[in-house]
């Protein structure tokens, strides 16, 4: 099914992502496709996913390079679950040898028996969610955990000889400081883990955050604290030796995400797993994102795809221009051209030129970055860069 | 053939909504000229809008038989609009018509446009025939609105005529009335053909739709005509009666009211109120025709998301063929680009050109705030006439700004008075008389700019009298006044299209009241926008538009690519609908806020 005709696209390296749908409870904020475990049997959607996983890296020719298990919660998993996935995939770490193989995790779901398994499994990172340090934070957020399960989170970890460690945490949360928001990041960055990913918090369509901003309830933090916080980050982690690689993601020399990298660089990707998504040889594919009918499309026709689109054009060039420029790296506009078509130079110089007055662009060397000032408002950014590249689509349809 | 002493040409004027359509319903129906499983209400309103909006845009006529005494008549009626706007449709139907019936719904009684409307049939020396509609309504009292009419225009209280035209009461009576009353068209058979062009219609089938009214003379098929005008000649290639339907008939001829085909393509080579005449025998005089339709509003239409100037320029010629009274030309805005100035009756028809031009040819509009025409006097003593501040010369030519006055009548329940009053004084009206039509209503008139009322005096009058209130006004004058320049600068840019003419006292309020809506239009941009209304040099008033300091998404992994790009997609389609403006994305409709009420 994928062996389709590699185009000139230079896409040699491929990430493999699992979607495991379940958390414990679901998060005022979160928008993730995961549903409340209860007494839910796992084992059901467990056997499908194995299915599933077997499946794509059956069919794929290439290299997986990459591998990174995410949801809802992996590690919420019964024992028997958690070991039946985790053979699986440790079957594809060891036939593929990835050069990182990640788990998310919850610092409250970790034991040591599920750290063994993973171990065991070939797992070298794992990614937690710290959120904040503050118990008014986490408790706004409707977090779980409490901040004092985060050390010793970390402490497992290494124990099991897992040493890459991400921790992520949230800025803008409604009655969050600058004072609190810098002693999460303080305390995060004296633990000591290589990887910090910092979020803004966004209220997205369908979360309980979301309605209680709509009822009038949650005062939203100001937008100028906002960016404070985001600045104060980006100061903070770089004095400690951080490098921002992307808009929300910081880490020490090498230890940058490489799976997450694959995605910034809009490069290739097998998605299993409900609501997982896939980018194979310029086809972008979205299984569906409900248990049920993920079980039934599993057992019926093999996958669970519903929907599926080949990239191209325009399309592509505004897709790689999005997700480029939101690395540090910035976007090689040779390359661009040799994947996309599109000579950015050609369809936005003028704007360019002018964000790069502003000081919110820099062009050196035939690559394009934002700077600090234009990572602030990289959507406007985007949007606008999005809009000129099709727009020069539509006149070259014309003529 | 119908001997001419039997046929009646007339027409139904009223005030907006006093039954002119519906009554025509009831005469078509009487006369068994549309069956009742044909019939629907406003039958003669067919263009869409009419039907969606309730509300005659265009005179319809129908043809219909009735038999008086033992006698059949023929009776051709000519439905008109209510509405202040298309006033000038009703002087055109009038030259068709030797009567008309002046309706007046029971229980409003007289209404500004009442007025208007029974003086342009009296300046036509129309015999009028009152009728008081409506009278099924339970808050009818019919013989006190008869009372009011006569106290307001003479017109005999005796003489009216009660209907409904909904139940269809008193429409035999009616009947009776037009045969006994209105008289039979004069003209002379034998003399050479003179035949009023009132209207013309485009049918992509068939070319120009001619709707004619015969003097004098006879006019059939193979007729080789001249209109006396234009000039022009052709063959007649059919001749029709609206029965209401089109129906072609051997031959039209003095004191009839038909239409005639002969081959012309375009509106273009047709003046409506020309005459027609025989080219083999022409008539020597041309019949009086009527005064071309005054526009008193003028706006710009610019090509709006998806839609091309030339789009926009076809759409254009095509509908002006099927209604002439507006009027267009290109007109390039510095931040608009190339669109066309055009001039409408009034705001009603500004509104409905836009919406035609938008569902009959399928392209988008974006229009700027109406305008009136201003008269400017220049140092060297000459005058022009500016239907757009951006037309203003500068200033140091400039000698005096003259704006248009009009004549209003206020019709309002007498305990609206000072209400109205104070509105009017708001508006830099001038009170000119006080007229009780019944110990309860009252008729103010006044003088006022035209670009006072012409706006949302209307809303404001609504409001203020609790809905009682009607208003009518015709042009009179241009009168010199302290009128000044308003521009409106975004980003230290001034925006030709936003420019407005006001008076300066009111400059300040206008001005903050302007960028404060402005502020609200435009969106937060990666810089700081300064917004300014100027005199001049002279900056009155000043908002700002902050830069936004964070404008960015946390996460943007795997899963989200394709709905971040569907996000970037629907951003996209929403900046077509932006003009740029130096760096400054402004959206369309910022530029009809300038004639928003206020809040
Ligand atoms: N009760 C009652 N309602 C009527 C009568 N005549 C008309 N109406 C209603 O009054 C409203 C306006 O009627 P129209 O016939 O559209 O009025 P019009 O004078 O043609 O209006 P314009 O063309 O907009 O000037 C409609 O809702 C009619 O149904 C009547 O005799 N009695
Ligand atoms: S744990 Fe993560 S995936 Fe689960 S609900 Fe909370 S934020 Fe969402
Ligand atoms: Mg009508």
């Amino acid at each position: 099914m994928w062996d389709g005709v590699l185009s000139n696209e230079v896409m040699s390296e491929c990430g493999f992502y699992v979607h495991v749908p379940f958390c414990e409870t679901k998060c005022g904020y979160c928008d993730f496709y995961s549903v409340p475990l209860m007494d839910r049997p796992t084992s059901p959607l467990v056997a499908r996913l194995v299915t599933d996983i077997e499946g794509r890296a059956g069919e794929y020719s290439g290299d997986i390079v990459t591998m990174f298990i995410g949801g809802g919660t992996p590690t919420v998993l019964p024992i028997s679950d958690f070991r039946a996935l985790f053979s699986a995939l440790g079957d594809v770490a060891g036939t593929h040898k990835p050069r990182e193989f990640s788990v998310e995790a919850n610092p409250a779901t970790l034991d040591e028996v599920k750290m063994e398994i993973l171990a065991s499994a070939g797992v070298d990172r794992i990614s937690m969610g710290g959120q904040s340090w503050h118990p008014s934070e986490l408790e706004t957020l409707e977090r779980l955990h409490s901040p004092s399960d985060i050390a010793p989170g970390v402490a497992l970890a290494r124990r099991f000889g897992i040493g890459r460690i991400n921790l992520d945490l949230i800025f803008g949360i409604p009655g969050q400081t600058l004072e609190t928001w810098a002693e999460s990041l303080r305390k995060t960055i004296d633990l000591g883990v290589d990887h910090i990913a910092c979020y803004g918090l966004t209220y997205e369509a369908g979360t309980r955050l979301t309605s209680q901003l709509r009822a009038g309830v949650l005062t939203p933090c100001d937008e100028n604290l906002e960016a404070d916080m985001f600045e104060l980050a980006v100061e903070m982690l770089r004095g400690d030796g951080y490098a921002q690689y992307e808009i929300s993601n910081f880490a020490r020399p090498g230890q940058a995400c490489l799976h997450n990298l694959i995605y910034w660089r809009n490069d290739m990707y097998i998605g299993a797993g409900p609501s997982a998504a896939g980018y194979v040889d310029g086809v972008r594919y979205k299984n569906v994102s409900d248990v049920g009918r993920y079980v039934q499309m599993i057992d019926s026709v093999g996958h669970a795809v519903l929907q599926k689109e080949r990239v191209t054009g325009a399309a592509l060039a505004g897709e790689t221009l999005m997700m480029q420029l939101r690395l540090n790296e910035g976007i090689a506009l040779g390359l661009f051209a040799s994947r996309t078509g599109i000579d950015l130079q050609q369809v936005c110089g003028s704007r360019l030129e002018m964000l790069r007055g502003r000081g919110l662009v820099d062009v050196l060397e035939d690559v394009v970055r934002l700077t600090d000032a234009g990572r602030l408002v990289a959507d406007s950014i985007i949007s606008d860069l999005y809009a000129d590249v099709h727009a020069a689509e539509a006149l070259s349809d014309r003529s | 053939m119908i001997d001419r002493g039997f046929i009646r040409n007339f027409s139904i004027i009223a005030h907006i909504d006093h039954g002119k359509s519906t009554l025509a319903d009831r005469l078509l129906e009487h006369s068994g000229a549309i069956t009742k499983r044909e019939m629907r209400d406003q039958f003669l309103d067919d263009m869409d809008l009419e039907r969606e909006m309730g509300i005659t845009i265009k005179a319809n006529r129908a043809t219909i038989q009735h038999k008086y005494n033992g006698q059949a008549y023929m009776l051709n009626l000519l439905d008109t609009p209510g509405h202040v706007d298309f006033h000038y449709e009703v002087s055109r139907a009038m030259a068709a018509c030797e009567g008309v019936l002046l309706l007046v719904d029971a229980a409003q009684g007289v209404q500004a446009h009442t007025v208007a409307n029974a003086y342009i049939a009296v300046e036509a020396n129309c015999e009028i025939i009152l009728v008081i509609n409506k009278i099924d309504l339970p808050a009818a009292h019919p013989e006190e609105v008869a009372l009011e009419v006569e106290q307001v225009l003479g017109l005999a209280a005796e003489d009216a005529v009660f209907t409904s035209a909904k139940t269809g009461e008193g429409i035999d009576e009616l009947l009776d009335a037009v045969c006994a009353r209105i008289p039979a068209p004069i003209g002379e058979i034998n003399a050479p053909l003179r035949a009023l062009i009132y209207d013309a219609k485009t049918d992509i089938h068939r070319g120009i739709i001619n709707h004619v009214r015969l003097k004098d003379g006879v006019v059939k098929r193979g007729d080789k005509i001249r209109t006396m005008a234009v000039g022009s000649e052709h063959i007649v290639t059919e001749v029709g009666k609206f029965t209401p339907k089109p129906v072609a008939v051997p031959q039209l001829s003095a004191g009839e009211v038909g239409y005639l085909l002969a081959g012309i393509k375009t509106l273009v080579d047709v003046n409506i109120g020309d005459t027609i005449t025989l080219a083999t025998h022409p008539a020597s005089e041309p019949l009086s025709g009527y005064e071309a339709p005054n526009q008193m509003v003028f706006c710009d239409f610019y090509p709006g998301p998806g839609t091309q100037t030339p789009d926009l320029r076809e759409a254009m010629e095509k509908l002006w063929l099927n209604d002439s009274s507006f009027t267009y030309e290109p007109v390039t805005s510095d931040a608009l680009g190339i669109g066309f100035r055009c001039g409408f009756l009034g705001l009603l028809h500004m509104k409905i050109i836009q919406e035609r031009l938008e569902r009959e040819s399928d392209v988008n509009v974006v229009q700027t705030a109406p305008t009136v025409t201003y008269e400017i006097g220049l140092n060297d003593g000459t005058f022009i006439h500016i239907q757009s501040p951006s037309e203003m010369p500068d200033m140091s030519s400039v000698q005096e700004i003259r704006e248009p006055f009009c004549r209003a009548n206020v019709i309002v329940p007498s305990h609206f008075v000072g209400a109205v009053l104070s509105l009017s004084l708001d508006r830099r009206g001038i009170h000119k008389k006080t007229e009780y039509l019944s110990p309860t209503r009252v008729m103010l008139s006044f003088e006022f700019p035209l670009g006072e009322i012409i706006y949302d005096f209307y809303d404001k009058l609504k409001s203020c009298t609790k809905g009682y209130g009607t208003v009518d006004y015709e042009l009179i004058d241009f009168r010199g006044g302290d009128l000044v320049k308003l521009d409106i600068l975004v980003n230290a840019m001034a925006v030709d299209a936003l420019s407005v003419i006001v008076h300066r006292d009111k400059a300040v309020t206008r001005g903050r009241r302007l960028i404060i809506r402005l502020k609200k239009e435009i969106s937060r941009h990666q810089f700081e926008i300064p917004l300014q209304a100027a005199i001049g040099a002279k900056v009155i008033a000043r908002e700002t538009i902050k830069a936004f300091r964070k404008n960015v998404t946390a996460k943007c992994y795997g899963g989200d690519i394709s709905r971040k790009r569907k996000l970037l997609e629907k951003q996209k389609e929403g900046k077509k609908r932006m003009k740029q403006v130096g760096n400054v994305e402004i959206p369309q409709g910022a530029f009809m806020s300038i004639l928003e009420p206020d809040d």
